[in-house]
């Protein structure tokens, strides 16, 4: 049995834009966003009574300052508007806001958007990788720890001493994303397909991990509309409704649990999820998985369940999540080769699975959805501590 | 030297440490009551907590300690640091227990392994602007 709140939220309406935005800020991208995804729920912009923006808290120069609001913009009579701001879990808090604030009969129709200018901002001569001094409460940039592979890359150096996972194993990850990712036409790599080889011809950036390793950069807006499951069924589109949320964080194990960089903070955030919801991992239909990095799809495959830990190379080498295998990850190609977008990138895949939207990626018959998050960089001394579990479910 | 790199933040919260550094000694944060370290700054973990880290004490650590995890950058992400690709950084636990951030210098990046021993070397910093400060590197002990 399920808790009451399994089922009683719905996605509405869902919308993104990602790619190459030269000379449009974040914020019009996630005005766009919103704005097209209010369109999307066959809704009008007078119907939207909430409003949340969310952002990553390390995020870009603009978005860390940006006052203006796309419910200004768009003229939403909106009743609230905020924001969620914490790395790779902004979809999942967000939506934690939004079913209370409907919940409370404040507002019936709730907008949550997202903008980021990431590919633009790294093409600035000026850009924020010139920042001089250290932002308060950070730590390592004198030391030359620089970028997320600069600490997110301790995960898979710790995983490969402890179990011996190979740069072929990580690279089969890397293929099978992109395997997806061929799937998708929307997905920046979906003309350029890999094979291991094409791994390893990879430069080698922060070794243990290659370019190929790594995510994708580009600008990005994406929005959603969420409203009570019973709204939703009116409305045009198939209805995606919310069947289970929770969360994990392992900043307090910083000293004590060092076995924190081969286990993300997936337990609590799982049982939460799953008990709500009254499902068990064998009920998920497709994993959309916070993919920053190859070696975090690993390091969840095992949290979660779909191997035992340590076991999650051999796992991908036998071509697990790959089209055609076992469980299918990040169908869309992820934030490896289809899109940057933090954690909306796998939650607008899951909608669109749900929704039975995949077209030549669509996973048959998909009825339960895991979106993960992961992230929240805690750069004293190095660690990514946060992680977000969403079952979303087909129908509503 | 020009120091091309980025600066530290050094905050109320943390002048202590950097003091330390300053004067060649590397500092933890220790319970008077369990004797616990930590770093950075933490309320103690066990014992019951005076008011802000009334209990805590900044403590000379011993310098020494053990590869956590590390990578090898081969890429500079900021060009201050193209002169010294490759780098190695790395989580070091310390004897004391907590992990600290830091590089591993004066080997070969392809030397070190998780587990090998290392000791602290202090490189002091005169920026063009801004105040002098010290970082706290480490290369493989030397016994």
């Amino acid at each position: 049995m399920g808790h009451a709140f399994s089922g009683k939220y719905a996605i509405a309406g869902m919308a993104f834009l990602a790619g190459r935005f030269p000379g449009r800020t974040a914020r019009a991208l996630e005005v766009e966003a919103v704005r097209l995804a209010i369109e999307d729920a066959g809704l009008r912009r007078e119907d939207i009574d909430g409003a949340i923006n969310t952002r990553i808290e390390s995020g870009a120069a603009e978005s860390r300052g940006w006052t203006d609001s796309y419910a200004r913009i768009l003229g939403l009579p909106a009743k609230f508007y905020f924001t969620v701001q914490r790395g790779g879990i902004m979809t999942h808090l967000a939506i934690v806001a939004a079913t209370q604030l409907l919940e409370l009969g404040i507002a019936k129709y709730v907008a949550v958007g997202y903008g980021a200018t990431d590919w633009s901002d790294s093409h600035q001569k000026d850009g924020r990788r010139r920042r001089s001094v250290e932002r308060s409460g950070l730590w390592g940039r004198p030391h030359g720890d620089l970028a997320a592979a600069s600490h997110h890359s301790f995960f898979a150096s710790r995983h490969m001493h402890e179990f011996g996972t190979t740069s072929e194993q990580l690279g089969m990850v890397a293929v099978s994303h992109r395997r997806w990712a061929c799937r998708n036409p929307r997905a920046q790599m979906h003309d350029r397909p890999i094979e291991l080889a094409d791994y390893h011809r990879s430069p080698m950036l922060v070794e243990p991990y290659r370019m190929l390793d790594m995510c994708l950069v580009n600008d990005s807006g994406a929005a959603f509309v969420i409203t009570t499951a019973e709204r939703a069924r009116a409305l045009r589109r198939p209805p995606v409704s919310v069947l289970g949320l929770g969360f994990g964080e392992a900043m307090r194990d910083l000293w004590w649990e060092k076995r924190n960089y081969t286990n993300l903070a997936v337990d609590t955030a799982r049982e939460s999820a799953f008990g709500q919801a009254g499902l068990s991992l064998n009920d998920v239909d497709v994993a959309e998985l916070y993919d920053c990095f190859t070696m975090e799809v690993i390091l969840q495959l095992e949290d979660y369940g779909w191997c035992r830990k340590g076991e999650g190379g051999p796992f991908v080498a036998a071509g697990s999540i790959a089209p055609g295998g076992t469980i299918p990850v990040n169908t869309g190609g992820g934030l490896l080769s289809g899109y940057y977008m933090a954690d909306w990138t796998p939650f607008v895949e899951g909608v669109t699975q749900l929704r039975g939207e995949g077209a030549e990626r669509q996973v048959a018959g998909a009825e339960v959805a895991l979106v993960s998050g992961h992230g929240g960089e805690i750069l004293r001394p190095g660690m990514c501590s946060t992680h977000g579990t969403l079952l979303l479910g087909k129908g509503a | 030297m020009v120091w091309a790199k980025p600066l530290p933040n050094i905050d109320e919260d943390n002048q202590p440490f950097w003091d330390g550094l300053r004067r060649h000694e590397l500092l933890v944060f220790r319970c008077r009551t369990c004797g616990a370290s930590y770093w950075p700054a933490a309320y103690c973990r066990t014992c019951p907590a005076e008011p802000f880290y009334g209990n805590m004490a900044w403590v000379p650590a011993t310098g020494r300690g053990r590869v956590f995890a590390f990578n090898i950058h081969r890429f500079a992400f900021h060009p201050g640091f193209v002169d010294e690709l490759p780098y190695v950084y790395a989580l070091i636990t310390l004897e004391e227990g907590p992990n600290f951030g830091t590089n591993v210098i004066d080997c070969d990046p392809s030397e070190v392994r998780i587990g090998m021993p290392v000791e602290v070397v202090y490189r002091d910093v005169v920026p063009d602007e801004g105040e002098p400060f010290t970082l706290a590197l480490f290369r493989p002990a030397s016994r």
